[in-house]
C-alpha cells in the first residue's frame, strides 16, 4: 500500500522505497512516521507473513521492478527472509540498495532526504543515521 | 556434539532459525543442504553472509551425504536446513543420522493443503513423509521453540493412510 499523500507531484530524482518486515511492523512504522511528518507517498509496504521464500521473492520483485531508477529496500534484520529474499529479488533490477534494521529515525531521515541523494549515497547515509539513533541514557540514582 | 537441529523449512536461513532456534541452541555452524542454492554462486554467497558469527556452509545433498557423519563428531553445535520433505527424504535415505526432523515451515503454494498456518502439503510431500516415517524418522511440527511441538501425522491423517 502507499500512504495516501497530499503532497505535490513526485520529483524525478526521488528515491522510492519498499519496507519489508515481519508481521505488521512496516505498517506500524509508516503510521508512526506519519504521526511525525504527516502523510507521504512513494513508500510501499510488504509483510512476509505466511509467504514461502519463492513467493516473498516474487512479491518483492513485483514492487522493485516498477522502479525505473532503482530504490531502497528497508528490512527489519540482516539474515531474515525479508533481507535474503529482497537481495535475491533486487539483484535483477538496477540499483536497489537494501538497508536492514529499519527504525523510525532512519525512516524519518529517508523521508527528509529522498529527493536530495542518489540511491547509494542515501543508503550509506541512512545506515549511519539508523546506527546513530540508538543510544543509551543511563539513569542516575537519586 | 554437532547436530542439534535438522529442520525442514522453505525459507532456509531466516529469522526463526537465527533468532529463536539460534539463541536457544547456539549453533556454531549451519548447513544449508539444497542442490538449487548450491548451484548458484550468488545464492551461496548470500546465505554464507546471512548469519554473522555462524559458519554457514551450502552443500548439495550428495556433498552432505558424504560429510554428515564426520560433522556429527565435530565440536560445537550445528543446524542442518533443507527446504522440503523430498530433500529430507533423500538425505535420510542416504545417512543414518538424519532421522529426527523439525518441520518448521512449508508455506502455501497452489495445490497444497493447509495443515496449520505454516505447514501446507501436497501429494509429493506426503509421499516423502511416508518414506521418512518408514525409515523410522520423527517429523515434529514446531516453528519456534516457544510453540508446542506436534507430530506431522497428528495434523494430517492422509500421510498414514
Amino acid at each position: 500500500m502507499s500512504a495516501d499523500g497530499e503532497e505535490s507531484a513526485t520529483p524525478a530524482s526521488r528515491v522510492p522505497a519498499l519496507i519489508v518486515t515481519h508481521a505488521d511492523l512496516a505498517q506500524a512504522l509508516v503510521r508512526a512516521a506519519e504521526s511525525v511528518v504527516g502523510p507521504f507517498t512513494d513508500v510501499t509496504l510488504l509483510s512476509n507473513l505466511s509467504l514461502s521464500r519463492d513467493d516473498l521473492e516474487r512479491a518483492i520483485e513485483a514492487h522493485v521492478q516498477s522502479w525505473p531508477n532503482g530504490g531502497l529496500l528497508f528490512t527489519d534484520f540482516w539474515g531474515g527472509s525479508c533481507h535474503t529474499c529482497g537481495a535475491s529479488a533486487a539483484r535483477r533490477h538496477g540499483e536497489v540498495a537494501i538497508v536492514t534494521g529499519v527504525n523510525l529515525p532512519l525512516l524519518l531521515d529517508y523521508l527528509h532526504n529522498r529527493d536530495r541523494f542518489p540511491v547509494g549515497e542515501l543508503a550509506e547515509r541512512l545506515q549511519l543515521k539508523g546506527r546513530d539513533s540508538i543510544r543509551v541514557q543511563r539513569g542516575t540514582p537519586a | 556434539m554437532s547436530w542439534v537441529l535438522h529442520r525442514i523449512d522453505d525459507r532456509l536461513i531466516h529469522g526463526q532459525v537465527l533468532v529463536a532456534w539460534g539463541q536457544r541452541l547456539d549453533p556454531e555452524r549451519i548447513w544449508v543442504v539444497d542442490d538449487g542454492v548450491a548451484a548458484s554462486p550468488w545464492e551461496r554467497d548470500l546465505f554464507r553472509e546471512a548469519a554473522p558469527g555462524i559458519d554457514v556452509q551450502v552443500l548439495t545433498v550428495a556433498e552432505a551425504t558424504t560429510a554428515h557423519a564426520a560433522e556429527a563428531e565435530a565440536p560445537g553445535g550445528a543446524f542442518l536446513l533443507v527446504r522440503d520433505l523430498v530433500t529430507a527424504r533423500r538425505l535420510a535415505e542416504a545417512v543414518s543420522g538424519a532421522r529426527d526432523w523439525n518441520v518448521g515451515g512449508l508455506h502455501y503454494a497452489p495445490g497444497k493443503d493447509k495443515l496449520n498456518d505454516y505447514v501446507y502439503l501436497n501429494d509429493a510431500d506426503r509421499s516423502a513423509a511416508r518414506v521418512l516415517l518408514g525409515l523410522g524418522a520423527t517429523l515434529s511440527v514446531q516453528d519456534v521453540p516457544a510453540s508446542r511441538a506436534v507430530s506431522l501425522t497428528s495434523l494430517d491423517a492422509e500421510i498414514i493412510a
